[in-house]
């Protein structure tokens, strides 16, 4: 059955791929984030924190708001861009060229990165290898969209 | 020869006596066994994620009771052994804590040492096989590949050289150099492959940028070393690599960036760490800091002057050189220059030091330029 996007599923399915690819995320290296993903509708948002510790997903929360001060950064974009992305990388295994996490979040155009401490905002790129993976595995769901 | 044994061995007959005496009876002397020091026994916190530094955080080892001045050891001795008389003084330059802590150093060197990658084989080089790039865009490529390959080897110089200048009792701060050290040499490989590989060779050496380069490895201080190498520079090459990441042709250039960037971004991590630990621990240091930012961001800011970059950006940015194309990527360069200012100045503040942009000549650029840009239709 198809993981409906966006959803706790979704992520919890994700986290359950990235534990079975332990082998590629322990050479990618310790990945110590907790970062927020926002998806907006029609001026709602859902919003889910995710927490990453040593080579793993530790955490989903499903947040009413994201509060900035518990987040090293939020990535913040319409669910239109959400899904372009995840059927890109459905696509192609894993997300072109246009469609991965920097080029996105890179004018803020498409997804936005908000953060409070520029430290927190730095580690985005400290570990964003590990994080394209992660997003990557999604090649692997089927995903529907509301 | 700079520096001879106290004492000629091979001439002493009395030592040449006691080597063959102690071959021929077996005769020890074990007193090293009675070295006073603390017995503990160390576990991993987190079994997976193995035995940290952070785990040797203990007594006499650990780093949290290392004092300010470090006064009893200017040997190569290891923090937490017996020192005997007789050990040499190895003459550290910074044996105060606080010029070379960061908080959380020890979870920098860690995070280095699990997430180096290798150029030769982590790249998709096979990718690129009939990928040729339009000449324009192939030698703008080549040239910003072969800036950063210079870029690289002298911030692989700076760290390396003030290792020995360490105390012994750093040992963290030393290794996370020594990493640093790594990740630049690796990254001076990868630029130096993907230049040749473009098939363009390489282009030319940048004066300018040399120029600022060599101010970074002639720092008089370690912390004025750090905050000109891991804020100032670091910085930005930092936004330097997510621009570039955002504008790579193919995906094996993708790659290579989102690669570097994470090795970069932990320097940058480090030395905001250490800005925000001399300032808090040695406020004396405060306006030494300033007075190094103030030439650190006049040469920043005289970099945007070495045509062979700039030019070179604005080309990939535009993605070729008809007029509408250089128009795009003057915007992109822009947003790029005003981005590296606004995120050094934010930096700066976050660590501690909101002043600087009431002092600074480069924050009054970029407010000049952010005004310019708008008015020209550029957001940043």
């Amino acid at each position: 059955m198809a993981l409906s996007f966006p959803s706790t599923d979704y992520f919890e399915a994700l986290k359950g791929q990235m534990k079975a690819a332990q082998e590629k995320f322990s050479r990618l290296g310790f990945i110590d984030t907790t970062f927020a993903v926002s998806v907006g509708n029609n001026g709602k948002a859902h919003n889910y924190v995710l927490e990453f510790e040593v080579y793993e997903l530790k955490n989903i929360d499903e947040v009413p708001t994201v509060d900035l001060k518990k987040v090293d950064f939020s990535i913040e974009g319409d669910e239109r861009v959400w899904r372009e992305m995840i059927e890109n990388i459905k696509r192609n295994g894993q997300a072109d060229t246009a469609h991965d996490i920097n080029t996105l979040t890179h004018f803020g155009e498409q997804l936005k990165i908000v953060y409070d401490d520029p430290d927190g905002h730095d580690k985005l790129y400290r570990f964003m290898e590990s994080i394209q993976e992660f997003f990557d595995l999604s090649s692997q769901l089927e995903v529907s969209f509301t | 020869m700079a520096y001879l044994a106290t004492h000629d061995y091979l001439e002493d007959k009395s030592f040449v006596d006691k080597w063959l005496y102690t071959m021929r009876t077996g005769e020890m002397d074990l007193s090293w066994m009675n070295a006073k020091t603390e017995k503990i026994k160390p576990r991993p916190q987190n079994a997976r994620r193995g035995l940290t530094y952070r785990d040797l955080d203990v007594g006499s080892y650990g780093f949290t009771e290392v004092p300010e001045k470090v006064r009893d050891n200017r040997s190569y001795a290891p923090r937490g052994a017996e020192i005997p008389a007789g050990v040499p003084d190895a003459q550290p330059w910074v044996s105060r804590k606080s010029e070379s802590w960061a908080f959380n150093t020890e979870s920098y060197y860690e995070e280095a040492v699990s997430r180096q990658w290798n150029a030769t084989t982590d790249i998709p080089w096979e990718h690129l096989e009939g990928v040729e790039l339009p000449e324009a865009t192939g030698k703008a490529l080549s040239q910003l590949m072969t800036f950063l390959t210079e870029v690289e080897m002298i911030a692989t110089d700076t760290p390396a050289m003030w290792l020995p200048r360490l105390s012994p009792d750093f040992i963290e701060v030393r290794a996370f150099i020594a990493s640093q050290a790594m990740d630049e040499a690796r990254h001076a490989e990868v630029f130096r492959k993907r230049a040749l590989t473009t098939g363009y060779g390489l282009m030319a050496a940048s004066p300018m940028n040399e120029m600022a380069l060599k101010h970074l490895r002639d720092a008089d201080s370690f912390s004025e070393m750090s905050v000109a190498l891991h804020l100032v520079a670091e910085g930005n090459v930092l936004t330097m690599f997510r621009f570039s990441e955002y504008l790579s042709p193919t995906d094996v250039d993708k790659r290579i960036f989102r690669l570097v960037m994470q090795d970069e971004a932990r320097h940058v991590g480090y030395g905001m760490q250490h800005f925000k630990y001399v300032l808090e621990n040695f406020p004396e240091k405060r306006e030494v800091l300033h007075a190094h930012l103030d030439e650190a961001e006049n040469i920043s800011f005289a970099g945007a002057a070495a045509t062979e970059v700039t030019e070179s950006f604005i080309i990939l940015a535009g993605g070729g050189m008809k007029k509408e194309q250089i128009d795009a990527g003057i915007k992109v360069t822009t947003q790029f220059n005003l981005k590296q200012m606004s995120e050094h100045f934010e930096r700066l503040e976050k660590c501690g030091m909101p002043e600087r942009k009431d002092r600074s000549k480069l924050y009054q650029m970029f407010l000049m330029g952010k005004a310019a840009a708008e008015a020209q239709g550029i957001k940043i």
